[in-house]
């Protein structure tokens, strides 16, 4: 299967176009702009069709909405100014553009999409001041505040996601969104999309949208069941409206056509109108077609849901047949296609999400995590690198940018050293792409947890890490992100929580640990109070689901996915061929430490009773200076990530634990539960609402990121990586993200690259106790020099790409504390594979209170 | 304010251009831009909600927030000490000096610049409101949005924003 034709994996020798490089720099320029396009159609049309205060709205009434937004939004060809920021504020700018793909997410250049149903009110108290605020600032005309404050926010106040399930729940229900809205023990994903799953691209690709209408209109004629019926009718809506949206666009692009006087512009816009009338209706005929086709369908599916971590899949595989037929037909060059994916991967990162100010706290920098699969096997094993492979890392490498997130598939059985060298390469070149991931642990994973072998080897990668079979997976991956310290708070103090106060019961009594007489019984407690908050997270994000179904149909995704067409019904109500809902765990090796430290200082060794432990935890280890260094040597108190057991079995309890408590149960769509340990930025923001933990962290201090482990403990990066392989991956079955720092060596470049490949090779060949080696691997391979310089003048670095845990951001927009976590990260010298001194960065200051 | 000089300063307010209308506002807020100036003290909340209360009636503009506006909010500290309920009801806003026990949304706050700090900081910090558990807020989030809205459009008519 695979066919590498090109010499040169690295395709040094391709640059990008000044047009490409100046579009790129304007979009680096530009500041998100608020857009009430999308809110301001959805508010008219849904009053309109009074789709306000139902009990339900049905699958079709959803459906002819998104058709009304599609066929009515503005058709922007090509945009052409935006703002960016300057002393005296905002400021407009012009550009020119000439891309080859019309149309966007919003009708901004590079805009913040609004979706007042789910959680875009948060935005309201910002709304005049969103443009000067400290981090991550938003550009918002007064035209938009004004539609948004008098037209379009009013009319959802009691009819977002969170309070339709308030209003229709059980006073449990009630008490489960309260204490999802404290933030400290978990948070559930749904008051703000679904998202997090890869849509199906081949058949739009391949046969075009008419062919699904017409499928659908089969479908709905041989249907017996009423709802069936209905569900069909609702896919033709959205698709119709779709290819009306791309007609709009051609459309737009011939009339600009003709009045065009520069005879470039005029035939590229005469090309552009050619396409659009042609694709997604179509079959895609050509590459650039079959780009046109993924971009029009990315944009509207949209429409439905924000952006979190909604993926597009293993392009590499659905348009290799149209970049080779293109190729061979000499109708494109290697250079035109890396070009041509360029712009796409621009268009792609068209949007940010929206995130209110106490959001950038906890998600600050983060892009809407689109990732893009590469490489890997096919669904008979086959090895599935192409041409087109290289030719997307390439276009990665290029532009730089954080959205798309580029993961790449490797197996350690099927692939060359070229390719995994390549790939290394890759991430040298960008400091933070592509993550890798290892087949044979992933697929091995997928089975266990219901994939058939054939679906498992055709996974990719959703939002950060997360593993699916592409498009045919509905796993809403980061269903929950449960913050794995706060049961073990719960277990230290009884059931209670010092963020509220030891007065409060909040779960259940376990016991008080000092009454404890062995380790096994405080573990018991841990174990009760985490199956008390993980009953809470799966309770609230059933019910969540349930008013996703009554009031929040997806026909637009159920249209452009595997299995909705064949059971004829919506995503949303278990369409899909599998499904899924996913839990990500924060904080497991400060559990896993924390547990080991209790078992060795009070139980082992004896050197402290669990009194003067939780004394120590209470004064913040104030006084305790002496149980603070043992507790950070990893010769005296073992520690995760040092290849040691005694710590290891800790970690590979809780992995365990987790699994057990999630596997036996059935979401909302029937779908199992599955468990990952990626961690995006909420391993900072978590960890600023839970006090001093038993490993030696101090009150307020970051997690650990994923499964990564502890910083400062692991001296030596063979060792750390073997702890975490030693992980039963057949239990991560929702991803890792395990976050590496390589320092990069100066002088020889090759030695450099030699010692990264081995690293990662003996990180994913790891096999002992029948174990399929380590599963995902990324870098972070810059100095700390760079990042503190970068902390001092962010202007100087804008570009700076990092991993954080999962996806990719510009280091700029972290917010401090994520800053921090990422300097703090232990760094490994790729020529000895030893860790640099320990040195803790100072928190950057900025952040308090200011008077408005 | 008693509806009957509510109504009188509406009236006499409505002739005036929308920018005097807002110096007539902030002329009669002098208190409350001295504690949103940066000296909280426990009048904060009666003035935040009387400066509130005299927008609304003087300014169309301001007003014009809570046409069609129906919601009851309640305002409480720890110990109970203070308890009020601001209600708006198509565009007349009331303040009841007790707490009722049916409402929109509930706020309970540890001390005045707690509550400043949840609604007016600059950088509203509500992440570091939640973990100094300075404020808590029962009922629907949405309104309580609307209100930041409210409070902060009524600093930026007083000049202050």
């Amino acid at each position: 299967m695979s066919t590498i034709t090109i010499q040169d994996l690295s395709l040094r020798d391709i640059r990008l176009s000044a047009q490409l490089m100046a579009l790129r720099e304007a979009y680096f320029q530009a500041v998100p702009e608020i857009c009430a396009e999308r809110p301001a159609l959805i508010t008219k049309y849904s009053l309109e069709a009074g789709l306000f205060g139902r009990d339900r709205i049905t699958v079709l009434e959803k459906a002819r909405l998104y058709r009304k937004v599609l066929e009515n939004r503005a058709p922007v060809v090509w945009h052409t100014t935006a703002h960016k920021r300057t002393a005296a504020g905002m400021e407009e700018f012009p550009f020119e553009n000439t891309t080859p793909f019309a149309g966007s997410t919003t009708s901004k250049f590079k805009g913040v999409p609004i979706y007042p149903e789910f959680m875009a009110l948060a935005l309201w108290p910002e709304l005049a001041t969103i443009s000067r605020r400290k981090s991550n600032p938003y550009c918002i005309s007064e035209a938009d505040i004004n539609t948004l404050n008098f037209d379009v926010f009013p009319h959802w106040l009691d009819q977002t996601i969170v309070e339709l399930a308030r209003a229709r729940g059980s006073d449990e229900d009630r008490r489960r969104i309260q204490l999802l809205q404290k933030l400290v023990f978990f948070l559930a994903s749904k008051p703000n999309c679904i998202s997090h799953t890869i849509p199906d691209f081949s058949r739009a690709v391949s046969q075009g949208l008419r062919a699904v209408i017409n499928e659908a209109q089969a479908r709905k004629e041989s249907a017996g069941d009423p709802s069936a019926k209905e569900f069909y009718q609702a896919v033709s809506e959205v698709l119709e409206g779709i290819i009306a949206y791309a007609k709009n666009l051609g459309n737009a692009a011939a009339a600009q056509s003709g009045l065009e006087t520069d005879p470039g512009r005029k035939a590229a816009l005469a090309e552009i109108a050619r396409i659009y009338r042609r694709v997604p209706e179509c079959p895609a005929e050509s590459f650039r077609e079959g780009l046109t086709t993924v971009w029009v369908s990315w944009t509207a599916v949209h429409l439905e849901n924000p952006n979190v971590g909604l993926s597009l899949g293993r392009l590499d595989q659905v348009l290799y047949p149209l970049y080779r037929r293109d190729i061979e037909a000499g109708r494109l060059t290697i250079e035109q296609a890396v070009e041509l994916l360029g712009y796409l991967w621009l268009k792609i990162g068209d949007h940010v999400p929206t995130v209110p100010n106490a959001g950038e706290q906890l998600f600050g920098g983060s892009g809407s995590n689109q990732a893009i699969t590469i490489g890997g096997v096919d669904a008979e094993g086959r090895d599935a690198v192409t041409d087109l492979t290289y030719v997307m890392l390439r276009a990665t490498e290029l532009m730089m940018l954080r959205d798309p997130n580029l993961n790449a598939r490797y197996h350690p059985e099927v692939h060359d050293g070229g390719y995994l060298r390549r790939l290394c390469e890759a991430n040298v070149n960008t400091g933070a792409t592509p993550a890798l991931h290892n087949d044979r642990a992933v697929i091995r994973a997928l089975t266990a947890s219901g994939h058939t072998l054939e679906q498992a080897r055709d996974y990719g990668v959703i939002g950060c890490v997360e593993p699916g079979s592409n498009g045919r997976f509905y796993g809403h991956s980061a269903a929950v992100l449960l913050n794995l310290p706060s049961a073990l708070e719960l277990a230290l103090f009884n059931g209670r929580h010092r963020h509220f106060g030891l007065d409060t019961l909040i779960s259940m009594e376990t016991g008080d640990p000092p009454g404890f007489a062995t380790f096994e019984q405080f573990k018991d407690a841990f174990h009760k109070q985490l199956c008390w908050v993980i009953d809470q997270a799966v309770a609230l994000n059933d019910w969540l689901g349930r008013i996703h179904q009554s009031f929040y149909p997806t026909p637009i995704l159920s249209a452009l996915f595997e299995g909705p067409m064949e059971k004829g019904k919506d995503l949303i109500e278990g369409g899909a061929a599998i499904n899924a809902s996913g839990f990500a765990i924060i904080g497991l090796a400060d559990v896993a430490d924390s547990l080991t430290a209790i078992e060795t200082m009070v139980y082992r060794e004896k050197r402290i009773a669990f009194t003067g432990l939780l004394d120590a935890l209470g004064k913040n280890y104030e006084g305790y200076g002496w149980l603070l260094a043992r507790l950070r040597e990893p010769e005296k108190t073992p520690r995760f990530g040092n290849d040691d057991p005694r710590a290891d079995s800790n970690a590979i309890w809780v992995v365990r634990t987790l699994h057990e408590a999630l596997q036996g149960r059935r979401n909302y769509r029937g779908g199992n539960y599955r468990v990952g340990y990626w961690t995006m930025t909420n391993h900072a923001g978590f960890g600023r609402l839970i006090g001093a933990t038993p490993n030696g962290r101090k009150a307020g201090e970051n997690f650990s990121s994923g499964l990564t482990p502890n910083s400062g403990v692991t001296p030596f990066l063979t060792a750390a990586l073997r702890s975490v392989a030693r992980l039963p991956s057949e239990f991560i079955d929702n991803g890792m993200a395990v976050n590496l720092k390589f320092t990069p060596d100066d002088g020889d470049r090759e030695r450099m690259l030699e010692s990264f490949v081995a690293s990662v090779k003996g990180y994913f060949d790891a096999t002992e106790d029948q174990g399929a080696g380590g599963m995902e691997i990324q870098f972070n391979v810059t100095s700390h020099q760079d990042f503190v310089e970068a902390v001092k003048d962010p202007g100087r670095y804008d570009k700076l790409l990092v991993r954080v845990s999962g996806y990719t951001a510009y280091f700029k927009d972290l917010n401090p504390q994520m800053q921090k976590e990422i300097i703090d990260r232990t760094e490994y010298r790729l020529s000895t594979g030893r860790a640099v001194p320990y040195d803790p960065f100072p928190l950057p200051q900025g952040a308090g209170h200011e008077q408005s | 304010m008693n509806r009957a000089k509510k109504s009188a300063l509406r009236l006499s307010c409505s002739l005036l251009p929308g920018r005097i209308q807002d110096g007539v506002v902030s002329w009669f807020s002098k208190p409350l831009k001295v504690q949103l100036c940066g000296k909280i003290t426990d009048e904060f909340l009666e003035l935040l909600l009387g400066g509130m209360d005299l927008a609304f009636a003087l300014s169309p503009g301001y007003r014009r927030n809570i046409q069609d506006f129906r919601a009851t909010y309640v305002f409480k500290t720890r110990d109970s000490s203070v308890g009020v309920s601001a209600v708006f009801d198509n565009g007349n806003m009331s303040v009841d000096p007790t707490p009722r026990p049916f409402c929109q949304a509930l706020v309970c706050f540890k001390d005045p610049h707690a509550l400043w700090s949840f609604l007016l900081a600059k950088d509203q910090d509500i992440l570091d409101s939640l973990l100094a558990n300075a404020v808590d807020v029962e009922g629907n989030l949405n309104y309580i949005y609307k209100f930041g809205y409210l409070a902060r459009d009524l600093t930026r008519r007083l000049g202050l924003a």
